[in-house]
């Protein structure tokens, strides 16, 4: 899925009066009325924050509020039509845009694809068909190893309140692992930064997709414990 | 334009409220009464009942009288078999997933019995602006609301039912959101918020951030069916049992309306006293006067697992706020059901703090639909609500598994989009089933409807790139739009809404609804004769209980006055059981004519007495 070849336009029509408006603006420059949401322009521009990967979460939060009180649908329940549209767009494009940009590693996926890196969704949805990467081969082996253990041991009648201990012991590592991705996600991100390099996003990308991997095994632990639990 | 309210349409329930000058108020009945039985009935004559007065007949015509419909509202057949059994109404045998109810020769759908409680809330707030001399006091326009955890169907029921009631629904709102704002108002609060609310029939749990007069829900859970129902249900059931070791195997409707009754009295009862007795009123089948003793503790040992189902939806809600029950700065109680110790107690326990109640929990959630109908109407910015949708919404894809296009508790409005192409060359059309719910598999799911793309243009297999966008607006309802992206050509949908109604349907029940707007009007004009004949019989029996009635009697009364006067009265209260409005009319006059005498003297003997000892000049 590449993105259609476009010039980007830098400028939008308003709806309103007709005069053309930055796309940075969300009310029209000459009539003050909310402009349409552009199919253009990205996140970080939305909220008047500059392309970079490490941000203050409270900055953002106020940025999003005083943006909600500026499109909210509720403010504009009086308004004509094409008004009414636009705030439902620009309401919706900025809840959508928020809930990214405050997850740092949702925050970090969104700047691959905005830099032309292939996006990480379509592998990382099946991890089970996803082949394990390098640097984690060790650990999963390991815990495959001890998870059919634990499954054969259930099969076999084995008390539940062992096998979920046993389970969470198998647990531990990976959530250690995890952590450790966490760090080196944000190292890259402070990285990305201040150098601003391709060689930079690349690792950050592979960072993420191990992530992926380690939270996707994590929620097969999770479904087994339940599983466990409920029996 | 007619003014705006706010309703509060409830499983037992319903409430309606405005902003007036001095802030938002409850709207209530001549007797102080707020609360509108969600409960309609239909005579003989096709007569419908609504209220207090469709009340009454639960326990003489239990068959044509519905309760609780709000737990069938959005939902098909097959998913209220179970429930159905313990009513004492029947589901006319329907068409595929439509559910509707036997109502006499009627057979309604859920959005058409409560557009019945709508009008009568709409009316009762007619009737408050018109007496207050209010030149427009037309109702036109409400924020209805509806639990926090409904799905679409359920809310697209509820924005259908305020339609067929001629009310132009501004928005649905979350009711323990609408409870943040009723507790908020004025204040300069920040901080987290839990809402617990545990209503008639629906459970809800929403953590909410305040800051700067942003209303932030982080994250909501709960169950649309678990409320103050199951908990008469429980009871119910206790005592059929007791019934069953004396001999009385099965209840007729009658009969277990009359349990019904007791066991929700004993309920109440058990929320400020230790024990209490269950007093089964006498009804066909029953022994007569039939008791039983029952302590709290017995009570709380049967809903004790029924508590329980609450605090899952809770951890969960934490969970999801990505926080722990320590960050909580406030829990806020809401609905008839936290009335129970045994609640309180629970809700207590997991956040560690002793839950808010200063609000009455039957009356919040319609106040803080009522800031939210003036925000709307006003364009007043102090306050704004942001909410989230309490389920995840999703495609089925191959192999019925459900591929999640918005998650649950994104904050709303907000959009998905999902990309098609075409299978086939010259494929035009393309079918799709969207599904909520938090399942991996699309049975295990609520279906919402299946939509049919069309008029893609005729292009190569493969060749096509169709964006459909789902969007969720403000009131947690969705719509979807489509379009080719090489073509920009937009594309039709036809929308089968799995339970909901089509707006074809709404339509033609609008017109029916006006066609039966003259019996409508009969009823209201039989409704407000009782309630005159009740406002006379009680003045009437309050002057014969007067401590100086005796006197005033051998006093000042013609012989044979008082009997009149108490046959008259007789005479009224006998008429109130049936359902004919000339005859009761004509008691009230009768009645009102033998008490007039008696109205002077009292009168006279009120002014003396007020006027004794004091001098001319003051007077």
């Amino acid at each position: 899925m590449t993105s259609e070849p476009t010039k980007t336009p830098t400028m939008i029509e308003c709806h309103s009066c007709g005069a053309g408006a930055p796309l940075r603006e969300h009310f029209c420059p000459q009539c003050t009325n909310i402009l349409q949401l552009s199919r253009h322009g990205d996140y970080f521009s939305y909220f008047g924050l500059p392309r970079q990967l490490q941000l203050d979460p409270q900055e953002l939060e106020k940025r999003f509020r005083d943006l909600s009180r500026q499109f909210h649908p509720d403010f504009f329940y009086n308004g004509p039509a094409t008004l009414k549209l636009a705030s439902l767009e620009r309401s919706s494009y900025l809840n959508d845009a928020y809930r990214v940009l405050k997850n740092t590693a949702a925050r970090a996926e969104y700047l691959l694809g905005l830099e032309g890196l292939s996006p990480l969704k379509a592998e990382a949805t099946a991890a089970s068909k996803v082949a394990v990467p390098a640097s984690l081969l060790e650990e999963v082996f390991a815990f495959n190893e001890e998870l059919d253990e634990i499954r054969e041991a259930r099969e076999s009648g084995a008390p539940h309140g062992a096998l979920v201990e046993r389970l969470e012991r198998a647990r531990a590592p990976i959530v250690l692992k995890q952590d450790e991705h966490e760090h080196q996600v944000e190292a890259l991100c402070a990285q990305w930064d201040a150098d601003h390099s391709r060689a930079t996003l690349e690792a950050l990308r592979e960072c993420l997709l191990e992530r992926h991997y380690l939270t996707n095994l994590l929620a097969t632990i999770d479904r087994e414990a339940a599983s466990l639990a409920s029996a | 334009m007619g003014k705006v309210v706010g309703i509060d349409l409830g499983t037992t329930n319903s409430l309606v409220a405005y902003v007036g000058e001095a802030g938002p108020v409850v709207i209530r009945d001549a007797s102080g009464d707020a609360l509108v039985p969600s409960i309609v009935s239909v005579a003989d004559d096709n007569t419908f009942f609504v209220g207090r007065e469709a009340q009454r007949r639960l326990l003489t015509a239990p068959a044509r009288t519905v309760y609780s419909v709000k737990r069938f509202m959005g939902r098909g057949l097959s998913d209220v078999k179970d429930e159905a059994a313990h009513m004492p109404f029947a589901f006319a045998p329907g068409d595929g997933e439509a559910l509707r109810i036997q109502l006499g020769s009627h057979a309604l759908t859920p959005p058409e019995i409560s557009a019945f409680v709508l009008r009568e809330l709409k009316h009762r707030a007619e009737e408050h602006f018109r007496e207050a001399g209010e030149f427009d006091f037309e109702v036109d326009r409400a924020v209805i609301t509806v639990p926090a955890y409904f799905n679409d169907a359920q809310r697209t029921a509820t924005r259908d039912a305020g339609r067929l009631a001629g009310l132009e629904v501004l928005r649905i709102i979350n009711e323990p959101t609408a409870a943040s704002l009723a507790y908020g108002l004025g204040s300069k609060d920040r901080g987290t918020v839990a809402v617990y609310d545990l209503g008639g029939g629906t459970f809800d749990i929403s953590i909410l951030k305040i800051e700067d007069g942003v209303f932030q829900v982080l994250a909501t859970n709960g169950d649309t069916h678990l409320g103050g129902d199951d908990v008469d249900q429980l009871l119910v059931a206790h005592i059929a049992e007791a019934l069953r070791a004396i001999g009385v195997a099965a209840l007729s409707p009658e009969a277990t309306q009359a349990v019904r009754k007791a066991a929700i009295q004993a309920k109440w009862d058990l929320s400020d006293q230790d024990s209490t007795e269950i007093r089964v009123e006498p009804a066909p089948g029953l022994p007569s006067g039939f008791r039983q003793a029952i302590t709290r503790s017995d009570f709380e040992q049967l809903i004790q697992s029924l508590v329980e189902r609450t605090l899952g939806p809770c951890r969960q809600a934490l969970t999801d706020a990505g926080l722990k029950a320590a960050d909580v700065d406030e829990v806020v109680l809401v609905g008839g059901s936290t009335r129970i110790p045994l609640v309180r107690r629970s809700v207590e326990t997991l956040f560690g703090r002793k839950p808010h109640s200063d609000l009455n929990p039957d009356e919040v959630v319609a106040l803080g639909a009522a800031v939210q109908a003036d925000i709307l109407v006003s364009g007043r910015r102090e306050m704004l609500l942001l909410d989230v949708t309490p389920l995840s919404l999703g495609l089925e894809t191959m192999g019925g598994v459900v591929s999640k296009i918005i998650l649950r508790n994104s904050t709303i409005p907000t959009t998905g989009r999902e990309m098609f192409t075409t299978a086939v060359d010259n494929q035009t059309a393309v079918d799709m089933h969207i599904l909520q719910g938090e399942r991996e598999l699309a049975s295990d799911c609520r279906s919402l409807a299946r939509f049919r793309l069309r008029g893609i243009p005729p292009l190569p297999a493969g060749l096509a790139r169709i964006e459909v966008v789902f969007q969720i607006d403000a009131n947690g309802i969705l719509s979807v739009s489509a379009r080719e992206l090489k073509t920009a050509v937009e594309q039709t949908i036809e929308v089968k809404p799995s339970y909901g109604l089509s707006d074809d349907e709404v339509e033609q029940m609008l017109i029916d609804s006006f066609e039966h707007a003259e019996a409508d009007f009969d009823a209201r004009l039989l409704i407000e004769a009782r309630n005159e004949a009740e406002s006379v019989v009680n003045a009437t029996e309050k002057s014969l209980r007067l401590p100086e009635f005796p006197q005033v009697a051998a006093e000042e009364l013609q012989p044979g006055e008082q009997a009149a006067i108490e046959a008259a009265l007789a005479d009224l209260k006998a008429s109130l059981l049936a359902i004919d409005r000339a005859v009761i009319q004509e008691r009230t006059l009768a009645l009102n004519h033998a008490t007039q005498h008696l109205a002077e003297v009292v009168m006279n003997r009120t002014v003396k007495a007020a006027l004794s000892g004091k001098n001319v000049s003051e007077v």
